[in-house]
């Protein structure tokens, strides 16, 4: 991977907001619920055991990819040979152009439930995809540059999170650790499904300069995420009661009705708005990483990948009618990516390894 | 690349006007005697030589004043005989029709010994009317120097190196224009500005390819790296001791001949909402009257936009106490909000256009009537609500406090597309506008430097002097965005010394 000059590669420190950005996606707006079937109040707690769990993840994605000094389609190439490894890559662009198909039609579902039930799906999807391609198309240092703005321009949404503590039970937490093991495991479970989407940084690693600085700014964003879904949790878990949180689909969406500032209220209608900044970073990184992987995996130009993809991805898109299947995709490309992330990263680790040593003794 | 492909080709034509073809000595004083002003005039006291001008660039005052005394008493065999007698510096001898050409209309003197003899010598004597120097216009302020630029490049010139008297302050000067033939200058502090910048600045003022280059705000959008954006990526200025300020930054700045505007760039976008009176106030005053104006910027392109988004759409977004006053202003209204915006943003634009194209007196009539009695007019006949009509005329007024010109034009036009696209989808349309302009900003380069850079690139060190001005002892390094050679302005330890309490 030397090949990439350094005018194109982006600084370490974005390796932050990259990852946390990518992470934070719709499932924020409305993970609390499911998370708090298995574990009830002490769901919190999954939260922090994913968050750590994806730490590690990270430092082994690291390791895989120091080591070949490539990214995964590399990786793939020199684990499996030319035509195993490219089917796994093939394989893993599927899902990753799956995950991106999850997010954007989540996000349009968001916005035809909440706000416009009438717009149809076409319609705001060729703008969406519109949007992202006129992103990707400026290359990553664009892409990250979104990313860093999309963080800012979000971040004041916390303060949102005000409204929701004046009237908060902060009694709904106690008592702490009233679930077994496997009841938390199993929210655990649940969580690390919004904790995906760091996983692209198989794909786009290379073009961040020196891999070793930008480790410790993908730890941060995994932290960072985490903290804004344990204060999404705390909020969500001090305003409403267990038997409520189960009936409310959106939790956090619902928190933000309840906004009252003298010029505005109701302010869940500018905070969909504003969500937009948080998922283009997500559509934009995923369809640079995917249309990156193609023109790697295939020697097609990656303008003509990006291209084939908004319009595979638009079409998969109109497909998907209503909310059922909505919540279907959602629950298979999230298990999906619930066993790459916790199955096949460690398998691949583990293989690297055992690689490393047949070669080292071939050699030796 | 394209640049180096079209220099080479440029050298090859460059004065192409004049050489056109091979011109001989009597065809071209057959030409220059078509026009009336050329006069050719024979001496002949001790010895006979023939004196050629245009009256109307060389002021024959001079002719005879400072040139003839000197010749006409002595006898002369030759014309390095003049040349030894003239006091003059800049005299060339040649044989070289275009040369003489080029010259003779530049404003020289040509001297011959014999009429249709092709060697002559030519002396410089340009005479130029020069408007006074006076007080900044566009960029007025209460405090701080009171000179702006004028027409003349060499003026110009003497106004930023009287504020730099360095040897490194270098100006190098190209000619642009095939018709025009404009000097050009292009002006850095050597040791400072990155060698990049400058040969950048240089290429691009050299690739130009127009007959006539009139003005530098020719060069401004024939030199912008996206000439299709609505945003300026040269500033604009008329104040020398704003290039001088820049200049010592490590920027380059890039002005023409005939033209009262200086160029400076690889500019970022929080520069045009700087004003230079930034730095004539106290750091926080300062910090917050750019703040002021930040918010300003964005409440003028999203005000508008904003209101059709909610009255259209979001209705629930308007508390009970606003609802009444609200509905109480659009009760009549026949329009629907966007009709109602689109019609008074386009009328208040078209005051502001009459005005400009107005002299002065009668612009601020055509103001005040179109202001008071347009406006009120349109309340009490029930066509526009009131509230829409503080909201728009604010937004107006908010888009005049960017203290660059070509920005506030920018920013009045942005808020149309913001208008259509909060029509068609609300505030989440609101939201897809802005993620547009920002997909065009993070792709934008001014000289080949990232636009929005303190911003992104995120450069925490050029945040000083970005959305607020920090204190002068904190200002201890150039702007990172411009890579300049020379890193510090000054010596950081001694400027924030700290004085204990009795010393």
């Amino acid at each position: 991977m030397s090949q990439i000059s350094v005018n194109k590669q982006i600084s370490p420190y974005m390796a932050f907001y990259m990852v946390t950005t990518m992470q934070i996606g719709v499932g924020i707006l409305g993970f609390e619920r499911y998370i708090a079937k298995s574990a009830g109040h002490d769901a919190w707690i999954s939260v922090i055991i994913g968050g750590l769990s994806f730490n590690v993840l990270i430092w082994m994605i690291y390791r895989l990819l120091t080591k070949e000094n490539a990214d995964i389609i590399g990786v793939h190439r020199n684990l499996f040979g030319r035509w195993i490894g490219g089917a796994l890559s093939f394989l893993l662009l599927i899902y990753f152009s799956s995950t991106i198909l999850t997010v954007l039609r989540t996000y349009i579902e968001v916005i035809q439930i909440w706000v416009f039930p009438e717009l149809g799906t076409p319609i705001i999807s060729i703008i969406l995809l519109g949007l992202a391609y006129s992103y990707v198309i400026g290359g990553i240092r664009v892409v990250a540059g979104l990313s860093v703005l999309g963080f800012f321009i979000s971040l004041p949404l916390f303060l949102l999170k005000y409204y929701a503590l004046k009237n908060a039970h902060y009694t709904n937490l106690l008592p702490i650790l009233d679930h077994s093991f496997s009841e938390l495991m199993a929210a655990t479970r649940g969580v690390t499904l919004d904790y995906l989407g760091l996983e692209l940084i198989l794909l786009y690693m290379p073009f961040l300069k020196q891999p070793e600085k930008s480790q410790k700014w993908a730890h941060f964003g995994n932290l960072f995420t985490m903290f804004t879904y344990l204060i999404t949790v705390f909020v969500s878990f001090v305003y409403f009661n267990q038997e409520q949180l189960q009936h409310t689909i959106w939790a956090t969406l619902t928190l933000w009705k309840i906004v009252d500032l003298p010029f505005a209220q109701r302010f869940e209608y500018a905070g969909i708005a504003l969500w937009l900044f948080v998922i283009l970073p997500n559509l934009c990184i995923g369809l640079w990483s995917v249309s990156r992987g193609i023109h790697r995996l295939y020697k097609i130009k990656q303008k003509s990948a990006l291209r084939t993809m908004i319009l595979v991805i638009f079409i998969c898109c109109i497909l998907v009618v209503d909310r059922q299947q909505v919540d279907i995709l959602n629950t298979k490309v999230s298990q999906i990516g619930f066993y790459i992330l916790y199955a096949y990263i460690p398998f691949l680790f583990v293989i690297q390894l055992i690689s490393g040593k047949v070669r080292k003794t071939k050699n030796g | 690349m394209i640049f180096f492909k079209k220099k080479k080709k440029k050298q090859q034509e460059s004065n192409s006007v004049s050489t056109k073809g091979s011109l001989t000595f009597p065809e071209l004083m057959k030409k220059l005697t078509a026009s009336a002003d050329f006069s050719t005039v024979k001496q002949s006291s001790l010895s006979t030589f023939y004196i050629s001008y245009y009256k109307t660039l060389v002021n024959p005052e001079f002719v005879h004043r400072d040139l003839l005394p000197y010749i006409t008493e002595i006898p002369l065999k030759n014309l390095d005989d003049i040349q030894k007698h003239l006091p003059l510096d800049g005299m060339v001898k040649t044989n070289d029709v275009h040369d003489i050409a080029n010259k003779v209309t530049a404003g020289f003197i040509l001297i011959q010994m014999n009429k249709d003899d092709p060697e002559g010598l030519l002396v410089p004597s340009l005479s130029t009317e020069n408007r006074q120097i006076s007080i900044p216009e566009t960029e007025f302020s209460v405090v701080g120097p009171k000179e702006a630029f004028v027409e003349s490049l060499d003026t110009n010139l003497n106004l930023i190196r009287k504020r730099l008297p360095i040897p490194e302050f270098t100006v190098k000067e190209v000619r642009v224009g095939k018709l025009s033939k404009t000097r050009v200058a292009i002006i850095y502090i050597d040791g400072i500005a990155d060698e990049e910048n400058v040969n950048t600045a240089i290429q691009r003022v050299n690739d130009i390819e127009y007959d006539h280059v009139v003005d530098s705000s020719y060069i401004n959008q024939m030199i912008s790296d996206n000439e299709n954006s609505p945003f300026p990526q040269l500033i604009d200025t008329e104040r020398p001791d704003r290039v001088a300020s820049v200049l010592s930054e490590g920027k380059v700045a890039i002005m023409a001949d005939g033209s009262p505007h200086a160029l400076t760039g690889p500019t970022t976008i929080v520069e045009f909402f700087s004003a230079f009176e930034d730095y004539f106030l106290n750091w926080t005053l300062a910090s917050v009257i750019r703040l002021i104006r930040l918010m300003a910027v964005m409440f003028s392109v999203l005000s508008s936009p904003l209101y059709v988004a909610v009255l259209t759409f979001h209705y629930e977004m308007i508390p009970e106490n606003l609802l009444a006053t609200l509905v109480a202003s659009r009760n009549d209204i026949p329009f629907p909000p966007i009709l109602e915006a689109i019609v008074l943003e386009l009328s208040i634009e078209l005051l502001r256009e009459a005005g400009a194209r107005l002299p002065s007196k009668v612009g601020q009539t055509i103001g005040i009537v179109g202001g008071i009695v347009i406006g009120t007019a349109a309340v009490q006949a029930g066509l526009t609500s009131n509230v829409l009509l503080i909201i728009v005329a604010l937004a107006a007024l908010a888009s005049f406090t960017t203290p660059v010109y070509q920005m506030s034009n920018t920013i009045r036009l942005l808020r149309f597309p913001f208008l259509l696209f909060a029509q068609f989808l609300g505030l989440l349309g609101v939201a897809i506008c802005f993620a547009f302009i920002v997909s065009h900003l993070l792709k934008l380069t001014s000289l080949g430097r990232p636009y929005i850079a303190p911003l992104y690139p995120l450069r925490a060190n050029d945040l000083k002097d970005a959305l607020i001005r920090m204190p002068f002892s904190m200002q201890n390094s150039r702007p990172s965005l411009l890579r300049p050679q020379d890193k510090a302005r000054m010596n950081k330890k001694r400027a924030t010394a700290k004085h204990d309490i009795e010393d």
